[in-house]
């Protein structure tokens, strides 16, 4: 592919996914207000917060690092653009195809994490700080249960590439079934590495005022938003590839219906997770990963690996 | 005004973001700020949120009237929130100094600190007339006159109307 392609690609991608993150942002706050018994945002809140957002005046503040404060929000976008590049779709072939490529898309997720930690950490804000030291210990937290989550289903399918995967797993679906376990470990792991309620210690506005973001302002806040925003919709895209790989043969229009309904179905049930649970303090959340989602994650490589020793 | 700004104050009606400050009021201000903030009034339905920090706020809700202990805090917070900004004055005590107008510990309203844009009158004011106060303010954006005095009396009547109307 020459440069332009690439660059013309790029922004392709990036406008697709800042669109479904628009979407998916109004679709959260909507299906969580009418489960509160609200009404709820109208359809174009996500577009007034951004366009709010970035016509603001935007304050970097004196002690901060100031490089390294307006950096942070490009690469959390980057970062997830990047990732989106490598999760097929709806069909089986994404756009960059190897092997290995699983790990990859995970390790580009953990990114916008380490972002936020950085920006935090560089913005020299007591509240801030505490924040950014919370996005870390999280990390530790939920990313080993989602890492081996993710991976058991590659077990099965022995393959480290996720478009093979998805070959697999939608020519023998119900070897999918058995990865049920490892879907729901994933999509609460998920719903801590977006940092939404019962995970959303970092940012507990009721105790540390903005936490991370506390002094972002203006364009770099609006920046970080959308990052989080498509983060969303590539970690449920993710999910949807590795765990419900079905209709992925029915060619474009029907693939891309599947597609949608997929997302929107994880976009319900993050939604669902949020809404009925309460925040958690930080060492309730450690000690909930490690004791439970660990276990339930290693039991799914068990699960995988007993089935791969029948098969063969 | 051209496309470009039309569509950005059309942004900041559509999403005002408030942070809340009590400026020493008695708490029964800030309970009724905190009432209109629940689901029963849903005010997500016209973008509002709540913020923790000012960085991220367009809107500063005070209540109460300004005390002289509080008075740097609040140029200070003031002054942390990004242009373009705006100041709501919750309850009488905010608006002029109410009940405590002349106390040796007290300032005045918050106008004698800080710039205000509306004034939302009533000790303590409803939620109602706390919501009604903050879509005048948006409104005045549009190039409409802000709420003068008289408004501020209409809203109360009607306010006194429906209250008398639901109470028999
Ligand atoms: S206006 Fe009334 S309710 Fe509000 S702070 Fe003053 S005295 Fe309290």
């Amino acid at each position: 592919m020459s440069a332009l392609s690439v660059i013309l690609v790029f922004l392709g991608y990036f406008l697709l996914l800042s669109f479904l993150g628009t979407a998916a942002e109004y679709i959260d706050r909507k299906l969580y207000a009418r489960m509160q018994n609200r009404i709820g945002p109208p359809w174009f809140q996500p577009y007034a917060d951004l366009i709010k957002l970035a016509a603001k005046e935007d304050l970097i503040p004196e002690e901060a690092n100031s490089a390294m404060f307006k950096f942070m929000p490009v690469l959390a976008m980057t970062a997830v653009l990047t990732a989106y590049l490598h999760i097929p779709l709806w069909n089986s072939t994404p756009l960059i195809s190897f092997n290995g490529s699983i790990i990859v898309i995970v390790y580009l997720l953990t990114i916008p994490t380490l972002t936020f930690f950085l920006g935090g950490w560089h913005s020299t804000s007591l509240y801030s700080m505490i924040g950014a030291v919370r996005t870390l210990t999280q990390l530790f937290a939920y990313e080993v249960p989602l890492l081996l989550a993710v991976l058991s289903p590659a077990v099965l399918a022995h393959t480290w590439s996720i478009a093979d995967m998805s070959e697999f797993y939608s020519n023998n679906p119900l070897y999918a079934l058995t990865n049920s376990i490892g879907f729901l470990v994933a999509l609460v792991a998920l719903q801590g590495k977006l940092e939404r309620v019962p995970f959303d210690m970092p940012e507990a506005e009721t105790e540390i005022v903005g936490g991370t973001f506390t002094e972002y302002s203006g364009r770099l806040l609006a920046m970080f938003r959308l990052a989080i925003d498509m983060e969303v919709i590539v970690g449920a895209s993710l999910i949807a590839a590795v765990f419900l790989p079905f209709g992925l043969h029915f060619g474009l229009v029907i693939g891309v219906i599947l597609y949608l309904i997929k997302i929107l179905f994880i976009l319900l049930l993050l939604a669902l997770l949020r809404t009925v649970t309460a925040r958690l303090r930080i060492e309730q959340m450690v000690v909930f990963c490690w004791k439970y989602l660990a276990p339930a994650a290693l039991a799914q490589i068990f699960i995988s690996l007993t089935l791969n020793w029948i098969v063969k | 005004m051209s496309l470009l700004s039309k569509i950005v104050t059309w942004a900041r009606i559509k999403s005002p973001w408030i942070i809340h400050f009590n400026s020493g009021a008695c708490n029964a201000c800030d309970i009724e700020i905190v009432a209109s903030l629940t689901p029963r009034f849903d005010i997500e339905r016209f973008g509002i949120i709540l913020k923790g920090t000012p960085r991220h706020a367009d809107v500063l809700v005070c209540s109460g009237p300004v005390t002289r202990q509080i008075k740097d805090r609040l140029i200070r917070i003031y002054e942390q929130m990004p242009e373009p900004k705006f100041v709501v004055a919750v309850g009488t005590c905010s608006c002029s100094g109410g009940v405590f107008q002349g106390c040796y510990n007290v300032c005045g309203g918050i106008d004698t600190v800080i710039p205000v844009s509306a004034y939302i009158p009533g000790c303590p004011a409803s939620p109602a007339a706390i919501i009604d106060g903050v879509a005048k303010l948006l409104g005045s954006l549009q190039g409409k006159k802000p709420g003068e005095k008289a408004d501020i009396e209409a809203i109360e009547r009607k306010l006194l109307e429906a209250e008398i109307t639901t109470n028999g």
